[in-house]
């Protein structure tokens, strides 16, 4: 037993209940092979009536949109909707009743679910192979791919838990939570590539953290970033996850403050 | 090292009989914004809020050893579950005292949570959707229960609690009964010294009611498990507890032996008697006719001024008496009776 282990055990339990979910993790994979098609249609058709933005050739266009998709079924994953639920239904009395560092716990609980997720990945990527072509990048840029992804995670998981925090003080977040998950969409670079945005507008869209969620990675993983500013750019999602991750221990000690448990 | 100290200091502790669980003055004050009616009533509580105070506990003490199974019994609102909140450590009292184990349970809530187990009647703490062992896996992990003990505990709950056939199911198939029974062994898997139940046979039939009364019987009698149960059904605190404290608008009004509860209001005892014939407005001199259905009769009588050998003499003489009965007041009745007129004991007792 190491200090670790309870929250080895979150994981692993939240995991096993994700998995309970086959039929879902079905149909996820399904809409995204569809998305991936409709989407491929929607590049082309735009392309054939236009120059290539920004020097992006169209099959470039093509594996951006598609690895954002297969991005998209981890990064879509809420994992901390659980303080959400835990916070309406009472749950999370029962959570603070244990000799646990209940964020910790959520934190746990949400890799397990990611890594369900995550298992929709091959099986996604191979019958969008059957669709599309994917640009193979070479093996250092797919390792750094793989670094920025990781820290763009962190920063997703952490935006999230500010946002379902809320509910600390409001109950519900029905109406927050939809106002950012679109502004994310549009602003992280998960359907459009930020460099697409002109003038001040697409400079000042590199400087929220949404761009630290899917932008950075994907073009590194396009070649939009070059290697020459790879440090840089990492740099940037470390610090969005720090502020972040900041933001959430001081949201956290202000709640755990004010722990008012439904139905008291 | 740290374990003998440890060892020390508890015996210690009991040499000096501190309670094992002790609140002073306990208070928690609620404070929310007023909200107003309608859309301008919303604008305006946005903009200048106007709070209210809510006193949930207003003063509370008492005093609970090890060992002790008490009845801690209100109205709804009362103010229960926000005391136990407090003694749980996860709401932060407004003022006054409170000591676990001598842990202050708010300042230390991770480490009072390894002293207490808690099950709530309305709220399971188990995985909706995995079998009833996986969420007893995940508490030998959170609190790191060695292997051969978890084993040793976990077969003890099963026998006692008759699990084995169910504990492969996903929670969510389980019956209230045998939800509640795994939600018993996931409280008490770890051996706490304390234990808090809140609701916990609500809802359940007859014979589950039984056995959970059974089983906090036995943990309580052979661990000397401390038991707080908050609880409506007056039927568990009657045939668990010796003690209750009862508590209103925050505070105790009653805190001692459950028969002295029942000797200060319990003085009054039913005759009941059934007649050979139907006999209309049958009475007896120094008791009170409470009604008469067909050939049965009840009366009222006070047990200190009148004597029942008497009573029942006077009505075998008058009458042709086939049956006679003498029924004790019930808890439910006193503590019905409490509820809507006030506590007129002698005092607030500690």
């Amino acid at each position: 037993m190491t200090p670790f282990t309870p929250y080895i055990e979150y994981a692993r339990k939240a995991f096993a209940r994700e998995a309970t979910y086959r039929i879902e993790l079905i149909a996820e994979i399904g809409s995204l092979v569809l998305r991936v098609y409709l989407l491929r249609s929607l590049w082309t058709a735009l392309y054939t009536h236009n120059v290539a933005p920004m020097g992006l050739p169209l099959h470039s266009m093509i594996t951006y949109t598609t690895v954002a998709l297969l991005m998209s079924l981890v990064l879509e994953v809420d994992g901390t909707r659980v303080i959400r639920e835990k916070l309406r239904e009472g749950g999370i009395a029962v959570d603070l009743m244990k000799p646990i560092v209940v964020p910790f716990a959520y934190f746990s609980d949400g890799i397990g679910q990611t890594l369900v997720h995550a298992a929709a990945i091959l099986p996604s990527l191979l019958f969008a192979l059957l669709l599309v072509h994917i640009d193979v990048p070479s093996l250092p840029v797919i390792a750094i791919f793989f670094c920025s992804f990781a820290l763009g995670y962190g920063v997703n998981f952490f935006v999230n838990f500010l946002m379902n925090g809320v509910a600390f003080w409001t109950l519900e977040t029905f109406g927050l939570q939809l106002i950012v998950r679109w502004i994310s969409d549009l602003l992280s670079g998960q359907i459009l590539p930020l460099s697409f945005f002109p003038g001040w507008f697409g400079r000042a869209v590199f400087a929220l953290p949404f761009a630290a969620i899917y932008s950075t990675p994907l073009l590194i993983y396009v070649g939009i970033i070059p290697p020459a500013k790879w440090g840089a750019a990492l740099a940037v999602q470390a610090a969005w996850l720090a502020a972040t991750t900041g933001a959430s221990y001081l949201l956290w000690r202000a709640a755990s403050r004010r722990v008012v448990v439904q139905g008291g | 090292m740290r374990v003998a100290a440890r060892a020390a200091a508890a015996s210690a502790a009991k040499n000096r009989r501190v309670p094992l669980i002790v609140t002073r003055d306990l208070r928690k004050v609620f404070r929310s914004a007023k909200r107003f009616p309608g859309a301008m009533g919303a604008l305006r509580g946005l903009f200048s809020p106007v709070y209210e105070d809510r006193v949930a506990v207003a003063g509370v003490s008492m005093e609970i050893e090890r060992g002790e199974l008490i009845g801690y019994i209100g109205p709804n609102g009362a103010g229960k579950s926000t005391t136990i909140k407090m003694l749980t450590g996860i709401l932060v009292p407004s003022g006054g005292e409170v000591e676990v184990a001598g842990i202050v349970p708010h300042r230390k809530r991770r480490e009072n949570a390894r002293n207490i187990g808690v099950v709530f009647g309305q709220r399971t703490q188990l995985y909706w959707d995995l079998p009833l062992i996986d969420s007893f896996e995940l508490l030998r992990a959170i609190y790191g229960i060695p292997h051969d003990r978890y084993r040793r505990s976990l077969d003890a709950f099963v026998e006692l609690l008759e699990m084995g056939d169910f504990l492969r199911t996903p929670v969510r198939q389980l019956s209230l009964g045998q939800r509640m029974r795994g939600d018993f062994a996931a409280a008490m898997l770890h051996e706490p010294p304390i234990l808090y139940l809140d609701e916990p046979t609500i809802g359940l039939d007859v014979v589950a009611k039984e056995a959970i009364r059974t089983f906090v019987e036995r943990v309580n009698r052979e661990n000397a498990t401390t038991v707080i149960l908050t609880t409506h059904d007056l039927a568990d605190v009657e045939r668990l507890c010796r003690r209750i404290v009862l508590i209103d608008h925050g505070r105790t009004i009653f805190d001692g032996p459950i028969d002295r509860i029942k000797n200060e209001y319990g003085r009054e005892r039913t005759l009941v008697v059934r007649f050979t014939e139907a006999t209309s407005a049958p009475a007896i001199p120094g008791a009170r006719l409470e009604g008469v259905e067909g050939s049965t009769a009840r009366f009222v009588f006070d047990r200190a001024s009148q004597r029942v050998d008497r009573l029942v003499r006077e009505v075998s003489d008058r009458y042709s008496v086939e049956d006679i009965a003498i029924e004790e007041p019930e808890l439910e009745g006193i503590i019905r009776h409490i509820y809507t007129q006030g506590y007129a004991g002698e005092e607030r007792s500690a």
